[in-house]
């Protein structure tokens, strides 16, 4: 029972004022029906009802709380007075009841004796027992009837406690939600102001970040300008230096591109200082040799032959791996073949 | 459409550019390589042994004649036919990377055909690095002229390369000495340029100096002493018949014929002293071309016709002289030693060959006309007599060969040397024909 309450505080309901109120209606309720109930004669004689009335505490309302107690206290003696009182009316009208059903009974007895003794003596006993069950059906069955009755109408009432218990609740709860919402509205606020600040601030650091990379590109942009002409002279000299390095570079190949030549030339006998035959060579960057034309003749076609046999004879012609240096001066070129000393 | 017809311009733009670059440095920077010097040594040359159709008469192959008279030259140096890869007949069966491998610059292939009694000679030679035929020709002799055969072959392929006329078919003429018996022996004897072939002409028991051709190539003049003394005959050698034309008292010696073969250059002392003369060979009459006190001999025609080359003692010892025309003012030639004599042109103009002496030894040495530039062609000490071929690319010479005397034949620079076989005794005064056409 004490873990239901538990529960029912768990729940978020008010504790100031639920426990009491339903405190005082249960007592109420409790009182209603015992004044009305005419079968509540007896507790001790009537077992059912004391379940059902434990079925409905356990249905529909929290056992009163140890906290709901002290509430109740201010005025005890005024209610045991009552109820005592109370009591004593009922129990003088039950004994009166009582008496006058005894009475009744007792006449009654008397006459279906009779009645019995003078009609059907024989078959009385069994027809007794029957009637007894059947009776005794009947009374069960319209004590079931009275029970579900009761229960209904306990059940209605719970059903409209515990559907103005829901409304309440969900009084609550739409009040809860409001201020959910108030809350949240506020918070959203808040959120939207935080956040046009911070925009505000970003913006303000945006713009001065700009500033501040507009003066470092101006910087740069010196630095940089600077940087280039010291790039450009470097690569002037560079340039100069590597031409001067491809010129001497050439003038290594040249020398042992005729060393081989030279090697390979076998002028011939009818060859004469005067004499000279140019040819127009074409090389492939492997040194292999792509094209010769004779672009001047020696005017003698044994001269002229022996100068193209030189070039042809070569496999490979020292070129610089470099292939600059190849392209500049070694793709094409020209060999001039002329017999300074003859043999 | 648009961004492709703009590339297209630009890539046009860059390669103009480029080609702009390209232009701009290839005028500054188009490489021009000189070659002032070649190769010292002899052209690579394969002369591949000739296909036979038919029997072939004995001796000598063709080919190896060939060969033979190439490296004589001094200025081929062929393989061995042992080291050839392939003997191709043909031009299908040349590969010119396998004559290329084994460093050949040409190659000679051909095939001989007998046809009766006359053999035919089909031949082609190949330009290895060009890989092109440089000359192809048919030529045919009688089965008993192998030899003329193969001196023309020789002749051709020599022209074909080097450009000048070959002279392997001319003649050589030189004397011998045969003291066999206790009996002195001297023969005037001409033979092919390689020795073979020799035929005696005259044979004498006094000496024969001087053999000199004339330039038909029909006769000899010579000095013989058959009659005592020495006297100039001229020989025909076609009939065999000789003519005394120089008999003059005291000295008759040194013939040398003119370009027109109508007179002779000879030294006469008939006047007391040696002076050149110049004998009309029809009218035989003479006309004194030097004067003076020393010794003026061994005349020669220069290559124009016009001057005469004549040795002299007149600086005190034996100097070449020259005189632009006959009776001129001689101008002496040769400066380098004490003793230069025998002058012999060539047919080209720019050298002159005599016998130089240096440090006691004779050797042969030559001086470029154009910078009087002299140079020493011999070594072996005890040269003589040089004789330049008529293509000016030869030389013979007498030497000395343990005790006797020899011919060799060197290159007319002085590189190759090439002894010709020698014959019984003592070989001198070669004179090399001219190339008879």
């Amino acid at each position: 029972m004490t873990g239901q309450e538990r529960e029912f505080t768990s729940t978020g309901v008010p504790p100031w004022k639920s426990p009491v109120a339903l405190s005082v209606a249960l007592h109420l309720l409790i009182v209603g029906v015992a004044l009305t109930g005419w079968s509540w004669s007896s507790p001790m004689q009537e077992p059912p009802p004391s379940s059902i009335s434990a079925r409905l505490i356990t249905q529909q309302k929290p056992e009163p709380s140890p906290v709901v107690e002290p509430v109740e206290q201010p005025d005890p003696d005024q209610e045991q007075k009552d109820l005592e009182k109370q009591k004593q009316i009922e129990v003088q009208k039950r004994q009166k009841q009582k008496e006058e059903e005894a009475r009744k009974v007792a006449e009654q007895k008397k006459r279906e004796e009779t009645k019995r003794k003078a009609e059907e003596q024989k078959k009385a006993e069994e027809r007794k027992a029957r009637e007894t069950q059947e009776a005794e059906a009947a009374r069960q069955k319209a004590e079931a009837e009275a029970k579900e009755r009761e229960r209904r109408k306990a059940e209605a009432e719970a059903e409209k406690q515990r559907q103005q218990e829901a409304k309440r609740k969900a009084e609550e709860e739409k009040q809860r939600k409001e201020e959910q919402r108030k809350r949240e509205e506020a918070e959203r606020k808040k959120k939207e102001e935080q956040a046009r600040q911070e925009a505000e601030r970003k913006r303000l650091e945006a713009e001065r970040r700009l500033q501040e990379q507009q003066l470092e590109a101006q910087a740069e942009q010196a630095r940089k300008a600077r940087a280039d002409e010291a790039r450009r002279q470097e690569q002037a000299a560079a340039a100069r230096a590597r031409e001067t390095q491809m010129l001497s570079e050439s003038q290594k190949y040249q020398a042992l591109i005729r060393e081989r030549l030279s090697q390979a030339w076998y002028p011939p006998s009818s060859a004469t200082e005067d004499m000279t035959a140019r040819l127009q060579i074409t090389l492939l960057p492997t040194g292999e040799l792509a094209g010769v034309k004779l672009v001047a003749s020696s005017g003698n076609t044994a001269f002229d032959n022996s100068a193209l046999g030189a070039v042809k004879s070569l496999n490979r012609y020292p070129v610089p791996s470099e292939r600059d240096t190849f392209e500049t001066y070694f793709r094409q070129f020209t060999i001039e073949f002329n017999p300074r000393r003859l043999r | 459409m648009m961004r492709k017809v703009s590339f297209r311009s630009f890539q046009a733009l860059f390669s103009a550019v480029a080609l702009m670059f390209l232009v701009v440095t290839g005028a500054q920077a188009e490489l021009l390589i000189r070659v002032t010097e070649g190769a010292d040594s002899a052209i690579p040359i394969s002369v591949v042994p000739f296909a036979e159709n038919g029997n072939m008469p004995a001796g000598d192959k063709v080919s190896s004649i060939v060969q033979a008279d190439l490296a004589m030259s001094g200025e081929f140096r062929p393989l061995s036919p042992q080291k050839m890869l392939s003997l191709p007949s043909k031009r299908a069966d040349v590969y010119f990377r396998d004559w290329r491998l084994l460093g050949q610059r040409y190659v000679l292939v051909g095939e001989l055909t007998r046809n009766g009694d006359r053999v035919e000679a089909r031949y082609e030679l190949f330009d290895v690095n060009r890989e092109e035929r440089i000359l192809g020709e048919t030529a045919a002799a009688p089965a008993s002229n192998m030899r003329s055969l193969a001196h023309h072959i020789s002749d051709k392929v020599y022209e074909a390369i080097t450009g000048v006329e070959g002279a392997f078919s001319t003649k050589l003429a030189y004397v011998t000495l045969d003291r066999a018996g206790g009996n002195a022996r001297y023969r005037l004897q001409v033979s092919d340029i390689d020795g073979k072939r020799a035929r005696i002409r005259l044979e004498s028991k006094e000496p024969i100096l001087s053999p000199a051709w004339s330039p038909d190539g029909k006769k000899l003049a010579y000095v013989s002493f058959e009659t005592g003394k020495p006297v100039i005959f001229v020989h025909e050698l076609g009939s065999g018949k000789r003519k005394k034309v120089a008999d003059f008292p005291g000295l008759n010696s040194a013939p040398a014929w003119s370009a027109d073969g109508q007179s002779l250059l000879m030294t006469l002392s008939k006047d007391g002293n040696a002076e050149i003369y110049q004998m009309n060979l029809q009218s035989r009459k003479v006309t004194k071309l030097t004067n003076h006190w020393a010794i003026d001999t061994e005349a020669t025609w220069d290559s124009s016709g016009e001057g005469v080359y004549f040795t002299s003692d007149r600086s005190g010892g034996p100097q070449i002289y020259y005189m632009a025309k006959p009776g001129a003012e001689p101008r002496r030639i040769t400066f380098g030693s004490r003793y230069n004599a025998r002058p012999r042109p060539d047919a080209s103009g720019n050298y002159v060959y005599y016998v130089h002496q240096r440090d006691r030894a004779f050797t042969i040495a030559r001086t470029n006309l154009k910078n009087d530039e002299e140079t020493v062609l011999t070594r072996t000490g005890s040269d003589e007599s040089p004789s330049v071929s008529p293509n000016g690319r030869m030389l013979i010479y007498a030497t000395k060969q343990s005790g006797e005397s020899v011919l060799t034949v060197i290159s007319a620079d002085g590189g190759a040397a090439y002894s010709l076989p020698a014959s019984e005794g003592d070989v001198r005064d070669p004179a090399w024909g001219p190339i008879v056409r």
